[in-house]
């Protein structure tokens, strides 16, 4: 009895499974992911660094060397530049040299954000062969 | 009791569910193969800007430097000496991942360095240093 009144049911539906259960567990799932995607991207600019063990002055003996300073000052080719002038430097130099890198030789007091200014100045320049160094 | 209670629901149908579940899978599938399991590094810090900086997409390890010197990964503070264990399990669990240096522009270049040879000592040669676009 039970059952033919459950089977009439199932005729009148027409349906096959059952789907809700399936949707339950799929927004489930669907929810897990949504919390968990992070869609952070950070730019950023790559650098070289020298093991500790190689002298950076081995590796490239042509490489232009750009030193800061902790107080910010840049100096290329022994003389101190602004770092706007860092890209008409290394564009000057690398002419002389091509094919050369570029060093980068900061005293470790030095605030990134100039570094990063010098690194993108050099990019700018053209040059993408940047290792970065560090002295007390 | 309870087959009166089930066999009411099975005869008075609801709205067909199947469109809504093709939707949600396509939703579903979308969040699975846009998911990275990128590595927060969970602190905030104002970062240098630079015009050249690129996008690349295996950039999933994220480390950042305070103006302080304190170094956060994986939303956590950690020492210095720290930072090669965490990287090399890392590194181990997915090869392929590279790591960008969120380094704050007051911090110090010294810490910087310091963190790119930790991370170079675990075994990531490729990192780069985050950088706003202008």
């Amino acid at each position: 009895m039970r059952k033919r009144r459950a089977m009439s049911g199932a005729d009148a539906e027409q349906t096959g499974i059952d789907l809700a259960p399936m949707l339950d567990f799929v927004v489930n799932l669907l929810i897990f992911f949504i919390i968990t995607a992070v869609f952070v991207k950070e730019a950023g600019l790559e650098v070289n660094r020298p093991t500790s063990f190689e002298q950076p002055e081995e590796s490239d003996n042509e490489s232009i060397q750009i030193q800061i300073l902790d107080n910010g000052e840049i100096w290329v080719d022994n003389r101190a530049v602004d770092v706007r002038a860092v890209r008409a430097n290394v564009e000057r130099l690398s002419a002389v040299s091509p094919d050369s890198g570029v060093l980068i030789v900061a005293q470790e007091q030095t605030p990134t954000g100039v570094v990063v200014e010098v690194v993108d100045q050099v990019h700018l320049g053209g040059i993408q062969n940047i290792t970065f160094s560090t002295t007390q | 009791m309870q087959s009166r209670r089930h066999t009411p629901e099975t005869e008075d149908t609801g709205i067909d569910l199947a469109p809504m579940l093709d939707f949600t899978v396509n939703l579903l599938i979308f969040f699975i193969i846009t998911t990275s399991f990128i590595k927060e590094a969970g602190v905030t810090v104002f970062k240098p800007s630079a015009v050249t900086g690129f996008n690349r997409d295996s950039g999933n390890l994220m480390i950042a430097i305070r103006e302080n010197g304190d170094i956060w990964m994986d939303r956590r503070r950690i020492e210095l000496r720290d930072v090669r264990p965490q990287m090399e399990r890392l590194h181990i669990e997915r090869p392929d991942d590279t790591v960008v240096i969120i380094a704050d522009r007051e911090s110090d270049a010294g810490v910087l360095a310091k963190v790119m040879d930790e991370v170079r000592l675990a075994g990531i040669t490729i990192m780069s240093i985050a950088a706003d676009p202008i």
